[in-house]
């Protein structure tokens, strides 16, 4: 013990005195930081629209060599508001001459060295991954600016993803307080001009106060009064219902602020705020421990890229602890999951409501396909745990498509599939468009090998939820 | 093998051969559009430059470290490591200058002062202590490397070195997936079996 202990020293002592060298190495100075401008805004601006066509072009193409894109409904199944369908099937496209159960039946080491692994399960990149930065659908950039005269319209990029594969606008709203009311959006969009009238009786002045922060828009990296923005006029900002529309998402997205740099940041499609009284971990990265806490620091992330340097310069918003954040966090925590009838106390189904396909997929979800071991019923179907996929054992990391570096994802919060069939596209990037896609995704990654009519069963099951 | 992959890769992917398109608020201030936001080939902003002094001198130094290495170990899969870097910094640099020179820029001369360090250093080491000494700069150099590689792929202008960069980046993980993989072996043998490392 002593005779290695006196051996392994001389050698420990080299590495120690030997690191000290290495950690004066020169590296670039805007690798964390965000660089300045080169140029003036005219100047960029000009470019970026001359380069718009071919951008959006780019990203059309990856995300048509990737999915299937089409409109296919699934017959008779709408998201909670009535207002959109649920799309059938899965749409990641298969490599030439496989299919899924053939793909299944491999090794991760043989797809990866084949390159087999469907390219849909990649890390999907921000539709400008060198800008990146906060993109709105068209129909939210259409209401604001009907309602509130605001412009969220970037002239660099436009919105990926085609309508029919984002979640129902304006999506429905469910509280807490009043379950008995259901949706009370009167399917509208909550915008700052008229949430007091929609809302007036039903929430307290507290809550009333917290949903009025909410809806108030505020400087962004993107959208703001300085050289650096990506909007046409100078910009009063975003609000953080911009992208959490009637506290669910419209699908909104930009980079995670967690990532440096930035041909390596993943993008991040916004999640529901539905259920967040739930939740113990907020952020798929950053693991944030409260509502308060992820509210207060959201303008730093959201908002910043987690970059409070340049935040400073743009005109951040700070909102006060024990004042305004407390009440914008009680707001949001009276947002309920929408009704899932068919489920017990237990998150069970009911046994004289369920269908037999339905109560088949709980029974792989909770059997064979090992879901539940993740997504716990009981728990509102999370397990407040981050866990790594290790999706990476599929493919060679370090590729780069459109601009973006496909590093492994790490470890990624398990997500809530309460009201799963609301929120497409799936996973923390939406790489995955439909419910089918999910199934195919997890039963590759966790070598589940489920056969066609248990994944059919596990994609009705889901809807129930 | 490797080739043929790389062509299925690239195959199914038509994505990646296209070409980057950056955030015009980095572009140098006297770029030239080859059409309508295009810049022309060649054109350089000062992340193409730094990078290019940057992964010339890093390539310079795994070069010869790994010269020095093949010889001074007697350990087999080291000296295959080492004789990998020697090829694959090789010809990686020689690529790096034939598009450094379309797009003039000049090319630094021998070691930066921070790989001379660290050079002296390995020259001073036997044995096992040299081993891992040299493994563990091999990790951190090819940390920085892929940091600079992905910088690149973010920052830079000239597309032919965001190609270069796109391209070599999935190979400089792998060698430093091999490296720590070499390293967590050698560094339980050093622990383990002192005796026979030292005897050697
Ligand atoms: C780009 C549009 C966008 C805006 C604007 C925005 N968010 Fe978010 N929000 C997101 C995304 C994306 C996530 C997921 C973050 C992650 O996974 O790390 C998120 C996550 C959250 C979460 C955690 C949810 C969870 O499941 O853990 C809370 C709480 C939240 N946002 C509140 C806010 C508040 C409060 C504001 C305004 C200050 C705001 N958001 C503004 C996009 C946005
Ligand atoms: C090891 C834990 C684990 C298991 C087992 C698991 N999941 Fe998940 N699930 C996660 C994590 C973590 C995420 C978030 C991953 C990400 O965003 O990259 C997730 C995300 C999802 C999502 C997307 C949620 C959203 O809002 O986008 C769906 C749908 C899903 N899982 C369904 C399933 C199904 C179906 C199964 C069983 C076949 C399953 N999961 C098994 C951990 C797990």
């Amino acid at each position: 013990m002593s005779r290695i202990f006196n051996l392994g020293l001389p050698v420990l002592l080299g590495a120690a005195t030997f690191t000290l060298n290495v950690a004066s190495d020169p590296l670039p100075p805007d690798l964390t930081y965000r660089p300045l401008p080169s140029l003036p805004f005219s100047a960029v601006k000009e470019t970026d629209e001359a380069q718009k066509p071919a951008v959006t072009q780019r990203q059309r193409g990856l995300l048509e060599s990737r999915y299937d894109l089409a409109d296919r409904p699934m017959p008779g199944v709408m998201m909670s508001g009535g207002r959109k369908a649920v799309q059938e099937g899965s749409r990641v496209k298969l490599p030439a001459g496989e299919t899924w159960s053939s793909l299944a039946a491999k090794t991760p080491q043989e797809i990866r060295d084949r390159g087999l692994l469907p390219q849909g399960f990649l890390p999907l990149p921000h539709v400008k991954q060198a800008a990146g930065g906060q993109v709105f659908p068209e129909s939210e950039i259409r209401e604001i600016g009907a309602d509130e005269g605001r412009d969220l319209r970037r002239f660099d990029v436009d919105f990926d993803l085609p309508d029919h594969l984002t979640p129902e606008f304006p999506p429905p709203i469910f509280l807490t307080t009043h379950p008995e009311l259901g949706d009370v959006s009167r399917g509208d969009l909550l915008t700052i001009r008229n949430f007091y009238e929609y809302m007036n009786g039903i929430i307290t002045p507290v809550q009333m106060e917290g949903l009025r922060l909410l809806l108030t828009p505020f400087p962004q990296e993107e959208f703001n009064q300085t050289e650096d923005r990506k909007v046409a006029m100078q910009s009063t900002g975003v609000a953080c219902l911009d992208c959490h529309s009637n506290f669910h998402t419209n699908g909104a997205f930009h980079l995670t602020p967690d990532v440096r740099p930035q041909a390596e940041r993943f993008r991040l499609d916004t999640t529901s705020l539905r259920g967040l009284f739930n939740q113990q971990i907020h952020g798929s990265k950053r693991s944030l421990r409260s509502v308060e806490d992820f509210t207060e620091f959201e303008q730093r992330t959201a908002y910043f890229n987690g970059d409070h340097v340049s935040a400073t310069r743009k005109g951040v918003n700070l909102p006060d602890r024990p004042n305004q954040v407390a009440m914008m966090a009680q707001m949001q925590n009276i947002i309920d999951f929408p009704p899932a009838p068919k489920l017990d106390p237990f998150g069970r189904l009911d046994p004289a409501t369920a269908s037999a396909l339905e109560i088949k997929g709980e029974q792989v979800f909770m059997g064979k396909g090992r879901c539940g071991e993740c997504h716990v019923p009981a728990q509102s179907f999370m397990d407040n745990n981050m866990h790594d996929l290790k999706l990476e054992r599929f493919y060679k990391v370090g590729q780069t498509f459109n601009d973006q570096v496909a590093i492994p994802d790490g470890p990624i919060k398990t997500f809530t599939l309460r009201g799963i069939k609301d929120s497409p596209p799936y996973l923390h990037d939406g790489r995955l468009m439909t419910l089918g896609d999910t199934v195919e995704f997890f039963n590759l990654v966790l070598g589940t090998k489920l056969d066609q009519s248990e994944k059919e069963a596990l994609v009705a099951y889901l809807l129930t939820l | 093998m490797r080739a043929a992959i790389m062509t299925v890769v690239l195959a199914v992917s038509p994505c990646c051969a296209l070409a980057q398109i950056g955030n015009p608020a980095g572009l140098a201030p006297d770029t030239s559009m080859e059409k309508p936001g295009v810049p022309a080939p060649h054109q350089t902003n000062y992340q193409d430059r730094l990078f290019v002094q940057l992964i010339t001198a890093g390539g310079r130094a795994e070069i010869e470290f790994g010269r020095l290495a093949a010889g001074k170990t007697s350990h087999e899969d080291l000296r295959e490591f080492a004789n990998r870097m020697v090829d694959d910094h090789n010809k990686a640099n020689e690529q790096l200058k034939s598009v450094a020179d379309k797009s003039k820029i000049p090319l630094p001369e021998g070691l930066d002062p921070d790989h001379k360090n660290i050079r002296s250093d390995l020259e001073k080491l036997d044995g096992a202590a040299f081993e891992l000494a040299y493994l563990r700069a091999q990790i951190v150099d090819h940390q920085r490397t892929a940091q600079l590689l992905a910088w690149e792929i973010g920052s830079g202008e000239d597309a032919a070195l965001q190609r270069f960069a796109s391209e070599k980046l999935p190979t400089v993980l792998e060698h430093l997936d091999l490296a720590r993989t070499l390293h967590a072996k050698l560094a339980g043998q050093a622990l383990f079996a002192p005796d026979t490392q030292k005897a050697k």
